[in-house]
């Protein structure tokens, strides 16, 4: 989980500042599937870059909306472990991915909030396919880990805005992400944090064609939580457990399957003071069970078709409990507003299978058409107190997309998508437009145009209602310029968006809303030697009407202003490597709603937020079969201390408020990670030379 | 009649000949004074449409000045590639052309510009490309040096090598000064001739750097 980002994140980032990372990476499969894919034999590398190379007869990329983070990046272009090594991201890729315009610095959950959408309204789709919980079970003000590890991805694409028709049911941002491919090599790898602790191996078959591996992780805070005291009284856990089993076969000449298999558990039982009463304590414990596995394959059929195969099965039970004890500890049920509702008990099961074929046919000049189907099943079962909570939903969308070169440097992409949800008895049609023009210097400018449906969350489909699915229409324009190895973006958007899901008065999709910003990205590899930096600013202006906002509100989860800072640099005489991020967010605006009216408003302090990673680098085994890379890794997260305040909770009168805050004002950790591979570089090479 | 059209053919033959390896002889003159990207794009232009004997040599210098603009490239990851690209296989042309059997100190010559086409494709990104390519250079260098243990060229991108690599990863300075001081002594007192020669400026350069 989290450590085990740290200690990758170290790794690498010592390796980007050197020249020779040949054998750096530990055991995680991270994005290193170049190599077989590129010199096991020349056709693979047409397996992979065809679309690319044909490609590169025009520069012109479509880019607009989006922040790509690749393994075949070049000069200051995102590469996935740039993205997601961030001081501070806890091993979660959208935690990671706040350090890019366009995200909210939203520190009391989890998820990542783009451009005035909640995080419900950004989705993460693996090798096409859905994952519907990234995180752990949520828990009130306490963001929790993502279940799949960062570093699994070598290809990270982050839309705030106006993405392909090849990926629905995100109104307002999308998180594409391809997984390695074959491991670069044999290895085993462990770490050992106070709080953390994992190991995990990766094995490469002789002909380098095939690999299996697996991982297991355990947390457990609570050692760390009597050492460093904690606003929440924990019961229970937090823990967290998680393994993960993998295997990939390369097939014919083109071919790739892929299988990843994740399961976990976790368990976080917590007491607050009760707002509303004076002795009283407020407890939440939220289990979990979760697996997700998925399956993909890819392969060119000849040299024009290539096919695109995926499904997609994930199990998730939620257990939260809700309880409320006196001073002594004995549980209460008391049978008045509002403390009737401050117990109970709430499971939920949810069966979700994916199934997605498609199909690419690719023109001359790097032109291309892409079309498909995909088909959502999601069966939910449970018990909130004594009411049933059932749903089925069979989700269809078919799509098609078309690639076309308008003139050497005018790109376009044109798309259509059309879903049908069962629990809706609605179809729907999303058109999608993007367009980009390269200018004579090498930069560009980009234009899109989308609409993006959504579906209502499922707690809001539990009961009888006839609500349709609710929609944004993105509009965005880009500009970019990459050149010495520095990158400058900047982007303007409008969304507008339709038929949000309001609770109050009734349950309806009256809601609407609209958002507008201006976003800069600035990164630099080559003004310093050896430090990597990038500033990001954010505006965003936003309101909408949904739940139970009596209007039009700038929601709680909007900051107008952002800045963020992410710096890495390597110290070679030393092996030493430091990683700095610093967010800072203008206050975000808080109510407290009764009757369908505001009660109360403000605005919060402004967020900022400084996080150090250091890690220091070494072998202790010099044999020459099982070179061993290992280290130290410390780090401490909001080191100026500031008092990070998310929003308020409110009593039910309204006379008393309390700060969301963070749990503990700093984080700290320390750890060692060792990292064990036959280095195989002669097999490789005599292999393939 | 005949017999002067076969003579006069054959003259023009030997002429044109003359002539290719004489263009042969200016290019590798004025690539030993070269030093901008502009400069050696125009020579590797030239290069290529050598067809001078030995045909390995042409393949060899337009090869060896993609590598040289990768270099000047380095903090430039945008633009390295079709450098890289075209040079690898320009390089390996080289080594096809040669004799594996016999042409042992050629083949080092043509391993030892294939290891820095390498070394540029590290340029692009040393997180992307850097492990892939960082191995192969090696490797390549490697196969160089067992062919030929005392090219002088081959021990200067040793020497490189071992300038540039972080000491955890092997790089040790005093190692480079050592290589290249090595490299330097072999060198002499350099040919101006079509056969590989150059090395000299770039030991200066390197040893310069090294206290």
């Amino acid at each position: 989980m989290k450590t085990i980002t740290y200690i990758l994140l170290l790794l690498s980032v010592s390796a980007s500042a050197q020249n020779k990372p040949a054998a750096l990476k530990p055991a995680v499969p991270v994005a290193d599937s170049a190599i077989k894919d590129s010199a096991v034999n020349s056709t693979n590398v047409k397996a992979d870059t065809a679309i690319k190379s044909k490609r590169s007869l025009h520069e012109v990329v479509i880019s607009a909306g989006s922040f790509e983070a690749s393994d075949r990046a070049k000069g200051a272009s995102l590469t996935p472990i740039d993205a997601v090594t961030v001081a501070g991201s806890n091993g979660d890729i959208s935690q990671a991915l706040r350090s890019l315009p366009g995200a909210q610095q939203i520190g009391e959950t989890e998820g990542l909030f783009v451009r005035g959408g909640t995080g419900e309204e950004t989705r993460q789709f693996i090798d096409g396919t859905l994952v519907k919980t990234p995180n752990y079970p949520s828990v009130p003000g306490v963001p929790q880990y993502a279940r799949i590890n960062p570093f699994l991805f070598k290809g990270i694409l982050f839309s705030s805005g106006g993405y392909s028709a090849l990926y629905g049911e995100a109104m307002s941002s999308a998180l594409i992400l391809e997984s390695v491919d074959l491991p670069e090599k044999t290895s085993a790898s462990f770490f050992l944090f106070p709080s953390n602790m994992g190991t995990g191996f990766q094995h490469l078959s002789k002909n380098n064609r095939s690999s299996y591996g697996a991982n297991l992780n355990y947390s457990n805070q609570s050692l760390y939580n009597s050492i460093v005291p904690q606003k929440p009284d924990y019961f229970s856990g937090p823990a967290y457990f998680n393994g993960n089993v993998n295997f990939r076969v390369r097939t014919g000449k083109t071919g790739m399957l892929k299988f990843y298999s994740n399961w976990g558990y976790s368990d976080v039982g917590m007491r607050n003071p009760d707002i509303d009463s004076a002795v009283l304590k407020a407890g939440y414990q939220a289990k979990g069970w979760n697996s997700y596995s998925n399956l993909s394959f890819r392969s060119y059929l000849n040299d024009n078709w290539k096919i695109d195969l995926a499904a997609a099965f994930s199990y998730n039970k939620e257990e939260t409990n809700r309880d409320l004890s006196d001073p002594k500890g004995n549980m209460l049920k008391i049978p008045f507003i509002p403390y009737s509702y401050k117990t109970g008990q709430r499971t939920v099961r949810t069966d979700f299978a994916q199934l997605r074929a498609v199909v690419t046919h690719l023109f001359p000049q790097g032109q291309a058409l892409r079309f498909g189907a995909e088909h959502f099943y999601t069966n939910d079962r449970g018990r909130s107190n004594d009411s049933a909570l059932i749903l089925a939903d069979h989700l269809t969308a078919v799509f098609a997309e078309g690639d076309f070169y308008l003139t050497d440097n005018l790109a376009a992409k044109t798309g259509l998508r059309m879903e049908y949800s069962s629990a809706l008895s609605k179809m729907v049609l999303a058109p999608r437009i993007s367009l980009a023009y390269r200018l004579q210097d090498g930069s560009q400018f980009n234009l899109a145009y989308g609409v993006f449906y959504q579906q209502p969350g499922n707690d809001f489909l539990y009961q009888p209602n006839k609500l349709t699915f609710s929609n944004a229409t993105h509009y965005i324009l880009n500009y970019t310029r990459r050149a010495n190895n520095r990158f400058f973006r900047a982007e303007l958007y409008y969304k507008q968006y339709r038929d949000l899901v309001k609770t109050v008065p009734e349950l309806s999709n009256n809601g609407k809303g609209y958002a507008q910003g201006i976003e800069l990205f600035w990164r630099d590899k080559k003004s310093v030697k050896n430090l990597d930096y990038w500033i990001t600013y954010t505006y965003l202006d936003t309101k909408r009407n949904f739940l139970d906002y009596p209007y039009q509100l700038r929601p709680s989860f909007a900051a107008p202003h952002t800045t963020t800072v992410a710096v890495k640099k390597f110290f070679q005489e030393i092996n030493t490597s430091v990683n700095v991020s610093w967010a800072m967010a203008a206050g975000r605006p808080y109510y407290h709603i009764s009757n369908n009216s505001i009660a109360d408003q403000g605005n919060t302090n402004a967020y900022n937020m400084l996080n150090l990673h250091v890690a220091y680098l070494c072998s202790f085994f010099k044999n020459r079969k099982w070179k061993d890379f290992s280290g130290v890794a410390m780090g401490i997260n909001n080191i100026t201390g500031t008092r990070q305040v998310f929003g308020y909770n409110y009593s039910y009168n309204g006379l008393f408020k309390s700060p969301i805050t963070l749990p503990a004002t700093r984080n700290f950790f320390v750890g060692i990670f060792m990292s064990f591979g036959i280095d195989r570089t002669d097999d490789f090479l005599n292999n393939n030379l | 009649m005949k017999k002067l059209l076969i003579t006069l053919s054959v003259a023009l033959l030997s002429y044109s000949g003359f002539a290719q390896s004489n263009a042969l002889q200016q290019a590798v003159s004025k690539l030993d004074q070269a030093q901008t990207v502009t400069d050696l794009e125009q020579l590797e232009k030239t290069f290529t449409g050598i067809s001078a004997q030995p045909a390995w040599l042409s393949s060899y210098y337009a090869a060896l000045c993609n590598a040289k603009i990768g270099f000047l490239l380095q903090d430039d990851g945008e633009k390295i590639e079709p450098y890289s690209n075209r040079g690898e296989e320009q390089a390996k042309r080289a080594i096809a052309t040669l004799d594996s059997a016999k042409q042992h100190k050629e083949l080092a010559e043509a391993y030892t510009v294939l290891s820095m086409i390498y070394r540029t494709k590290v340029f692009i990104n040393p997180m992307t490309y850097g492990r892939k390519y960082g191995m192969l250079s090696d490797q390549v260098l490697k196969q160089a040096r067992a062919l030929d243990a005392q090219n002088p060229r081959a021990l200067y991108v040793a020497a490189w090598v071992k300038y540039a690599t972080p000491k955890m990863w092997g790089g040790d300075k005093q190692q480079a000064k050592q290589l290249a001081t090595q490299s330097l002594q072999q060198l002499g007192t350099p040919g101006t001739d079509v056969y590989p020669h150059w090395g000299k400026a770039e030991d200066q350069a390197l040893l310069s750097k090294i206290k």
